[in-house]
């Protein structure tokens, strides 16, 4: 068990260093947070909140950095596969496709995660003093939040490309959870600045635990009831869980082989 | 004219295509309005508090995010789908199809695709405009011949770099990094940190693209500027031309 799965992983690795040039460029085109840090740490120069322009440097560096931990693109091959017919050989094989989609995903963060350290490097230099080591407890339960932000993401994916089944075409219905996950999590404005009411009515919905609960804790940062959003964020992973393997079950009741 | 002709030609059948897919096409539509609204919301998070953006009053800021969303419009209905396919076609080898048509094959790979998912786009820009417009003073002729120009300027900034893909092969995400950049220009250039003013001025000049139209147009730049922007364009559209030139050089075809 355990040897498939490193061979499973170190196979995608290879695979994944071959799109090493197409994965930096999307790297890049996931800058936003730097450049809504830029807006930011301007404001606060010019005295918008009693924040440190250095305490948004380091808010947005981590969002950023949880976000990374957590991109995928399985709705958009899941969707293809169905539509060219790949998906039925995927089906021949004696192992449910959904490890192949994961090891692809885990294996690219081992080709993403060395372009994340250079861009951390730049980062120091343009604004030196904004990181500071907060503690292997922090970095842990950060890190712990961006491995359930990730499987809640990747759940939410799959279910959605699944859909592929029966609407043949669903690469843009992960377009519109992205926009959820962009404007209420968190990515573009510190929460905290939210209005208050606003900020407690999006608790209970997944978005800001996928990057305003693991950005906070990588950064140290004090944060209000911690164990309820950890609670709230398994929870929410459950059930796309569920979702996503009651889909497979129909889905595969639906599916003709043949580029449907 | 002939080319005219084959630009509808091209533009009626790949609109045919899209509309098969009706799910996807709602949910696109229901995400650009959803993101838009989301921005102007953001954009509001600085004004509610009193903080004008490097001095660009609300209104004035709101043309800037007008501009972004035109050229987002424009990214994502025909420049996007058409410059990612020059990916997919080196990598599959039909690229060499398109070259054997006698027409200018930059022509060829530049218009063929269009989707309708950029319409929502150009509408929210339509809405904002008419909304800034009415509040303050500003000099639409200038503002549409701004947009414009900027439009040549994005499209041959990402057709260059898209012609990468020669020699890279797979390369789909270098179009998307540009159109990041640009969804990132959507507010005044002043409002951003200095580091990050020069890059989108030198390094990727988005700056031209998204605030200089608004500045021209609200009087902040004088018209001079105009002249400015079209040598700008021009300059970078030959240098597309003559990079595709030299790329094609590199391509050595499907099967070798």
């Amino acid at each position: 068990m355990l040897r498939k799965a490193a061979a499973f992983l170190s196979v995608y690795y290879a695979h994944m260093t071959v799109y090493r040039g197409e994965i930096l460029f999307w790297l890049l085109s996931g800058l936003a947070p730097f450049f809504f840090m830029a807006i930011w740490v301007e404001a606060a120069r010019h005295g918008l909140t009693d924040r440190d322009p250095l305490a948004f440097a380091r808010y947005f560096f981590f969002i950023f950095v949880a976000r990374q931990l957590q991109v995928l693109w399985v709705t958009w091959t899941l969707s293809e596969e169905i539509k060219n017919g790949l998906f039925a050989f995927k089906l021949l094989q004696p192992l449910d496709p959904f490890w192949h989609y994961l090891a692809q995903h885990l294996a690219e963060r081992g080709v993403r995660l060395p372009m994340i350290l250079v861009l951390l490097a730049v980062f120091l230099w343009l604004y030196p003093g904004a990181l500071v080591f907060s503690g292997w407890g922090p970095l842990f339960l950060g890190l712990l939040a961006s491995l359930l932000g990730f499987l809640l993401n990747f759940f939410v994916a799959y279910a959605l490309g699944l859909l592929a089944l029966w609407l043949e075409e669903a690469t843009d219905l992960y377009e519109a959870w992205y926009v959820f996950f962009m404007l209420f999590s968190g990515y573009l404005a510190p929460l905290d600045l939210y209005p208050a009411s606003v900020r407690e009515g999006l608790f209970f919905t997944p978005f800001p635990h996928l990057a305003y609960l693991p950005a906070s804790l990588f950064a140290g940062a004090r944060v209000e009831r911690a164990a309820s959003a950890f609670l709230v964020l398994i929870l929410w992973t459950l059930l796309f869980y569920l979702v996503s393997r009651w889909l497979w079950k129909r889905g595969l009741r639906q599916f003709s082989a043949m580029g449907a | 004219m002939r080319y005219l002709r084959l630009f509808f030609l091209f533009w009626q059948t790949a609109l045919a295509a899209r509309m098969e897919y009706r799910a996807n096409f709602l949910a696109a539509l229901g995400v650009v309005f959803l993101e838009s609204a989301g921005m102007v919301f953001g954009l509001y998070l600085f004004y509610q508090n009193g903080y004008d953006l490097g001095g660009w009053r609300w209104q004035e800021a709101l043309l800037v995010m007008t501009a972004a969303r035109f050229l987002d419009g424009v990214f994502v209905s025909w420049i996007n789908p058409n410059l990612r396919r020059i990916s997919e076609r080196v990598q599959q080898g039909t690229l060499d199809f398109v070259l054997m048509k006698p027409a200018d094959s930059q022509f060829l790979v530049s218009v063929e695709q269009f989707t309708v998912w950029g319409l929502p786009s150009f509408l929210v820009a339509g809405v904002l405009f008419l909304y800034a417009a009415r509040a303050v003073a500003l000099n639409a002729g200038y503002f549409v011949l701004a947009l414009l120009l900027a439009g040549v300027l994005f499209y041959a900034l990402a057709f260059a770099l898209a012609t990468t893909t020669i020699w890279f092969v797979k390369l789909y995400n270098v179009v998307n990094f540009l159109g990041a950049v640009l969804w990132n220009a959507q507010y005044p250039m002043s409002a951003f940190d200095r580091p990050f003013r020069l890059l989108m001025t030198y390094a990727i000049p988005v700056y031209f693209m998204t605030t200089v139209p608004a500045e021209v147009a609200l009087g902040r730049k004088g018209p001079g500027f105009l002249l400015v922007l079209f040598l700008l364009s021009l300059w970078v559209f030959l240098f597309s031309r003559a990079f595709w030139r030299f790329a094609l050089k590199s391509y050595s075809s499907a099967s070798s």
